[in-house]
């Protein structure tokens, strides 16, 4: 998924990159649908950082499109809706938001982040949540694909109800996993003078 | 159902996201003093699980599939107010890493699927489960829950885009809520199959939080009645309040809502002017205030008559 | 002088019922580095898990089984103890939980409430030691085995402890991941207790072994002892390494 090198900042560089960014998308909300110049401005603008910081357009390209269904259904429902929004401007606008929040995680580590949360005191359990959420992501994420492949590797009929139970028991069995982890995580971290 | 920046207006966006702060710092508090520190990693674990688990396909006719949304589940697992915290931890790191879901609408994410969906959808089973108790009445309030949930955080999200004016409430919550149902009902067999699968596994997983363990509080049952007839109202009142034209919904799912809209709109507006009240979505809110009466009033009347039942029970227990 | 671990009568049920350790006794020498050997399920994890306090309440007082450098193990002593102690776990990615190995490795030495200063130098000493001093901004999850088990070392290390106890070191490394591990191993001096099935590991490692099976101690004396004698390996589902076969073609005919 990531395809960019990351560069190590300090947390007050990733707090200002985290305001800077809110900016940015408070700015395209709020501009105005009658002025669609801005709407070029702000793209121009984003497509300069998104070259300066050497993001690849195939990266960005890639993430816009999975992400575009629900922005262009909405955008259609709101066509027909007539509450007077104009659909292409609200697609064009949250193409731009999105192009931000891209730009944003395609230029910061995680660990930054993480790091510029805990600085402008987002509550320490939250962000510990999050850091082991990080960590632990791919590892389930491998977990998980391995043993879909198991399961695959051993089906050879093609019901459906089956494929479902066997789908939920792989789920269950990755819960299962997970609190037998997060039990050994807890050790390791005892083990290593946590204090609660 | 992550709604995206630029969707929302400024006032939605800051009424939810100040709601939802207001909320998970509750559940953040709630959970630090409750939660035993053995099990604090296990919110991080749980937050991975639950994305890893959304890659888990279940196949649905025709080449598509779907997958866990997972908000009750977890709540059935871990107790609500840590569920809140996994899942608001989830929609962060789907809208910074992935950007899945806006910066801006974050709150109003957190308000659909951490607090509506997953509170909302465990309150249904804490009721199910208390009418209907056992293993098999777990499965059922589960099922019931994981459906439930899923169309409050639908509606709810229906209600925003409205707020905005992105979207005409006529349109956004048939459509959002009739398309939702259908997600629901595959999110709350998924839910209950995989409930079972872990009961096989390590029961003890289940049983630590299940309702046959803890006794249910007079108060803790008024509220959940409450935040239920909320959620039934919801869901109910507009319902009603449009049921001489349910022609609009086929309209819409007959896939002529375009071409039909026009006249439509001119009726509907005239169905929904109740004398004194000009604003549909008013005359909607106050028929759905006036739901929750009737239901709450009912919900009271029935818990009484459960615990009355249940106390002797419970004073031999102890 | 008194000896770094003394384990007197230890015995540990799981909630259900099962007999995990049973009336367990031996003792290790200060600088001394010991193989604990044994099937798969015969009690060497949770036996570690002890020795690090991870274990229920009712095993720590001042008549506790466990003693470490002659100090009783009490709930009192329980944070100087784990600063003593350094236990690298069976699957790094248990131990490696932060966000990235410098992280991971500043965590011990922020519990132990020292400076920004003094972490950053502990820091960049264990990495130095175990040799990943440029992969310290990289998160874990890019790791290969052999790193992840370094790092996880290195974050030991950074706690300082007087003694190291090691749940299967090896496994999962490639040959020569292998071979960093144990010249790594060899150069740090505190006392050592290492868990494995890699019998050729201790043969180089360690000269005293523990054979544990089923909760219980069945053999501790000299390695090459111990290893020689087939039908002990054989009884208690080991096996003699190649490496004492190779080295004394003759001695080691079946009795």
């Amino acid at each position: 998924m990531k395809c960019n090198l990351k560069f190590t900042p300090t947390p007050q560089l990733v707090v200002r990159k985290i305001i800077g960014t809110i900016i940015l998308i408070l700015l395209i909300t709020l501009t105005p649908s009658t002025h669609p110049i801005w709407f070029g401005l702000e793209g121009i603008l984003l497509l300069g950082l998104l070259w300066w910081r050497r993001v690849p357009p195939r990266c960005v390209l890639r993430r816009l499109l999975i992400l575009s269904p629900f922005v262009a259904g909405t955008a259609l429902a709101a066509q027909y809706s007539a509450t007077g929004v104009d659909w292409k401007i609200l697609a064009l606008r949250s193409t731009l938001c999105l192009l931000t929040i891209i730009a944003f995680a395609e230029t910061t580590a995680v660990s930054d982040l993480l790091r510029g949360l805990r600085l402008i005191r987002v509550p320490t359990l939250l962000v510990t949540t999050l850091a082991l959420m990080h960590r632990y992501l791919f590892v389930l994420a491998d977990e998980s694909s391995r043993m879909n492949r198991a399961r695959a590797a051993r089906t050879f009929t093609t019901g459906r109800r089956l494929a479902w139970l066997q789908a939920a028991s792989v789920a269950g069995q990755l819960f299962v996993r997970a609190t037998e982890r997060a039990e050994r995580v807890y050790d390791a971290m005892c083990a290593r003078g946590w204090k609660t | 159902m992550h709604i995206p920046d630029g969707f929302l207006d400024a006032k939605t966006a800051l009424t939810t996201a100040t709601l939802s702060a207001i909320a998970v710092s509750f559940a953040l508090r709630h959970v630090r003093r409750e939660l035993p520190p053995r099990r604090v990693p296990l919110l991080g674990l749980s937050a991975a699980f639950l994305f890893a688990a959304q890659m888990v396909n279940f196949p649905i006719a025709g080449g598509t599939s779907g997958h866990l949304l997972g908000g009750t589940l977890i709540a059935v697992l871990l107790g609500p107010s840590a569920a809140v915290v996994v899942v608001t931890t989830v929609l962060i790191v789907q809208c910074f890493l992935f950007a899945d879901g806006g910066v801006l609408a974050l709150g109003a994410n957190i308000f659909n699927m951490g607090l509506v969906a997953t509170l909302g959808g465990y309150a249904v089973y804490r009721c199910v489960n208390l009418m209907w108790p056992g293993p098999r009445g777990r499965t059922v309030a589960l099922t019931v829950a994981g459906w439930s949930s899923t169309i409050f955080a639908a509606f709810s999200c229906a209600g925003q885009l409205a707020w905005s004016q992105t979207l005409v409430w006529e349109i956004a919550w048939p459509v959002m809520t009739s398309t939702h149902a259908l997600i629901g009902l595959g999110e709350g067999i998924i839910s209950a199959l995989i409930l079972i699968a872990i009961t096989r596994t390590r029961p003890d997983l289940v049983a630590t939080s299940s309702l046959g363990v803890t006794p249910v509080r007079w108060r803790e049952f008024s509220f959940l009645c409450l935040l239920i007839s909320l959620g039934l109202a919801c869901f109910v009142a507009p319902f009603a309040s449009s049921a001489p034209d349910g022609l609009e919904t086929v309209a819409i799912q007959g896939g002529f809502a375009h071409r039909a809209l026009a006249p439509l709109r001119s009726v509907l507006a005239a169905d929904y002017q109740i004398p004194g009240l000009t604003s549909p979505a008013l005359s909607t809110a106050l028929a759905g205030m006036l739901g929750i009466a009737a239901v709450l009033g009912l919900a009271l009347l029935i818990s009484r008559l459960v615990l009355r039942e249940a106390s002797p029970k419970k004073m031999l227990r102890e | 002088m008194k000896p770094a671990i003394s384990v007197q009568g230890l015995s540990f049920c799981y909630p259900d019922g099962l007999a995990a350790l049973t009336e367990i006794s031996f003792q290790v020498a200060r600088g001394e580095c010991v193989g604990l050997l044994g099937p798969n399920g015969s009690g060497k994890s949770t036996l570690l898990r002890h020795l690090n306090g991870i274990l229920p309440e009712r095993l720590l007082g001042e008549n506790g089984p466990i003693q470490i450098d002659g100090t009783p193990v009490t709930s009192l002593h329980l944070a100087e103890l784990r600063r003593q102690i350094g236990l690298l776990f069976q699957d790094p990615d248990d131990q490696l939980f932060c966000s990235t190995v410098a992280e991971d490795v500043a965590f011990g030495p922020q519990q132990l409430g020292l400076t920004a200063e003094e972490i950053h130098q502990r820091v960049q000493a264990a990495l130095q030691q175990v040799g990943l001093g440029d992969l310290a901004p990289r998160p874990p999850h890019h790791l290969s085995t052999g790193e992840k088990r370094r790092a996880c070392l290195a974050g030991v290390l950074a706690c300082d402890p007087s003694i190291l106890v090691l749940d299967e070191p090896s496994s999962g490394l490639d040959p020569r991941g292998r071979r960093e591990l144990i010249t790594l191993l060899r150069q740090i001096t505190a006392t050592k207790l290492i868990a494995t099935h890699d019998l050729e590991l201790v043969v180089e490692l360690c000269p005293r072994s523990l054979i544990l099976d089923r909760g219980r101690i069945i053999a501790d004396g000299p390695t090459t002892t111990l290893l020689n004698d087939e039908a002990l390996m054989l009884a208690h589902g080991l096996e003699r390494p190649h490496v004492l076969q190779h080295a004394h073609p003759h001695r080691g005919e079946p009795r």
